[in-house]
């Protein structure tokens, strides 16, 4: 397989000096943002976000399994990311690359310790049935800044996606199939969202937001901070590099707080747009067999 | 859910990959991407032709067997369409996404094994087609690919084309066939009981849809007579591809 081809040294020196003097290549400010998209499918549970020229798609999918034994009130859930060659011909079928471990630590981290779903609620009979709800995230296209692009992939799809309708009586565990009855959503606590920033310069001075591939290829540092939008940090994760002043890393922090309630009104936006889009002449309010809490 | 019925395609659109395509049709959306010719592993690398590696992924769950035989279908039948022999100890690799799959609404699906079968093999082919020609790989011939289903009805047996997941379900026997534009058989991969008799039937079937282009002076008469026109799978290819040359052609 290719070795992703390194930026020269000429092009290394330029970057650099741009940065320095706060210019960007792309013309974006330090902290701005590429154009974010953020489309579902047809399907419950798919959503397909664009950041750029970095594409990624998250699929939800649900089974009714055992649980594990350790575990037995709780639901399985897991998040499955793999890197085809789709995204950079560097990466290789069933041979994980760091960037690969590294994101899918990160939005086990972010995801599933915050508690953002509820694993209890996935529960159908203690100890011998449950759901497992399933993430697999594809990358597409991969220009940098992938970890924002799929936690909020991941976080879409999962508030979007619908699970099959259940009914227990006794020790009767009936599952409808969505002719039967309409899917439930599940049961969500909090919507949390990465926010990466990358550093520069000998002291990691110059911060960025949103880097691409170029810019993430000359970093010296990165950090990455997961909140929800009212500002509950779910983890901070600076893995090696220069060290950075206490100062930036609390800059970063407020910085990601507003990004992170911008992303929180883009989701909520478009998962109410695609209700409507949905409940064609509102018969969705009937068909929903789903008690108010 | 809605299907569509008429083919859907864009090319090139993403920016890493040498060539890519997106085609939906019949309830599945596939995403192709391809590579190459780049540089193959020493261990893998044939002496006199190019490998074509082909990646089938499937839209939830893991892949597992059927996945491999997918793959190993269309490898054969894409190593005889691209001029391998061009590129002696390189590596083409193929990459498809499946993305949607028609959902049949009175079964749930066991998903953490993936259940990729047959019916996707037309998409996936052309899919394939279309990112080759997007990353301007040779070929001696571009491909359609069809599948029709068997299906009897109050002792009646007759041909559905392009069926649905619950059609396919309830049918006697299930083919899948593949043309090259100079009209041979490329591939055909049938499941379920059938005679002799209903495979030519099939044949001749796939074969009408995959190979006969109306030309556009025919097109009227054709709708004049009423009959339903089919969606001519070649022509869609041809005027995808025409299209896109023609946009990136177009200087300001």
């Amino acid at each position: 397989m290719p070795r992703e081809a390194e930026p020269s040294l000429n092009e290394r020196a330029f970057v650099i000096q741009a940065l320095q003097e706060g210019q960007r290549l792309d013309g974006r400010a330090l902290d701005q943002f590429r154009k974010l998209e953020l489309k579902f499918g047809d399907q419950y549970g798919v959503a397909d976000v664009t950041l750029g020229k970095t594409r990624v798609l998250a699929k939800v999918s649900a089974e009714v399994t055992a649980p594990y034994t350790d575990r037995p009130f709780d639901g399985i859930f897991t998040i499955t990311t793999e890197l085809s060659p789709m995204a950079s011909p560097a990466f290789e079928v069933n041979r994980p690359t760091e960037t690969e471990v590294l994101l899918s630590r990160l939005l086990e981290k972010t995801v599933r310790r915050s508690n953002a779903l509820d694993l209890e609620s996935l529960c159908l009979v203690a100890g011998q049935k449950c759901w497992s709800v399933r993430v697999d995230l594809h990358v597409l296209s991969h220009d940098g800044n992938l970890i924002d692009a799929s936690c909020l992939a991941v976080v879409a799809a999962l508030r979007h996606f619908r699970k099959p309708d259940t009914s227990i009586e006794g020790d009767v565990v009936t599952i409808y199939t969505p002719a039967e009855r309409e899917p439930v959503p599940l049961s969500w606590l909090h919507s949390p969202f990465c926010v990466t920033f990358s550093f520069y310069g000998d002291n990691g001075e110059i911060m960025l937001a949103d880097a691409n591939l170029l810019e993430e290829q000359l970093r010296v540092a990165s950090c990455t901070i997961s909140l929800n939008k009212h500002g509950e940090i779910c983890q901070v994760a600076k893995l090696g590099g220069t060290a950075v002043e206490a100062i930036s890393l609390i800059q970063c922090a407020s910085a990601a707080v507003s990004k992170v309630k911008e992303f929180s009104t883009l989701v909520d936006l478009k998962l109410a747009d695609d209700i409507k889009r949905r409940d064609k002449g509102g018969l969705m309010a009937e068909l929903s067999a789903e008690n108010e809490r | 859910m809605t299907v569509t019925t008429e083919p859907e395609a864009l090319l090139s659109h993403l920016h890493k990959a040498d060539g890519s395509a997106t085609y939906s049709y019949a309830g599945y959306t596939v995403i192709g991407a391809v590579n190459g010719p780049i540089e193959a592993q020493k261990r893998d690398e044939l002496p006199e032709e190019a490998i074509i590696d082909v990646v089938v992924r499937p839209a939830a769950g893991v892949g597992g067997t059927r996945e491999r035989h997918l793959e190993s279908l269309l490898q054969s039948t894409l190593r005889q369409i691209i001029l391998v022999n061009n590129f002696p100890r390189t590596l083409i690799q193929i990459i498809l996404q499946i993305t949607v799959t028609p959902e049949n609404e009175y079964v749930n699906g066991k998903l953490v094994q993936a259940n990729v079968n047959l019916p996707v093999v037309p998409a996936l082919l052309q899919t394939a087609i279309l990112s080759l020609l997007s990353a301007s790989l040779p070929m001696t011939a571009t491909l359609t690919s069809t599948c029709l289903a068997i299906i009897s009805e109050d002792g009646q047996r007759h041909i559905v084309k392009t069926p649905t997941a619950r059609q396919i379900e309830q049918s006697q026997s299930f083919h899948v066939l593949a043309f090259t534009s100079q009209n041979e058989l490329i591939l055909a991969e049938s499941e379920g009981a059938f005679t002799m008799k209903e495979w030519d039937d099939v044949y001749s079937a796939a074969y009408r849809q995959c190979c006969t282009t109306a030309a556009t002076d025919d097109a009227d008469t054709l709708m004049d007579e009423g009959l339903p026109t089919d969606t001519d799978l070649r022509r869609f290819i041809r005027s995808t591809v025409e299209q896109k040359t023609a946009s990136d052609l177009y200087w300001k």
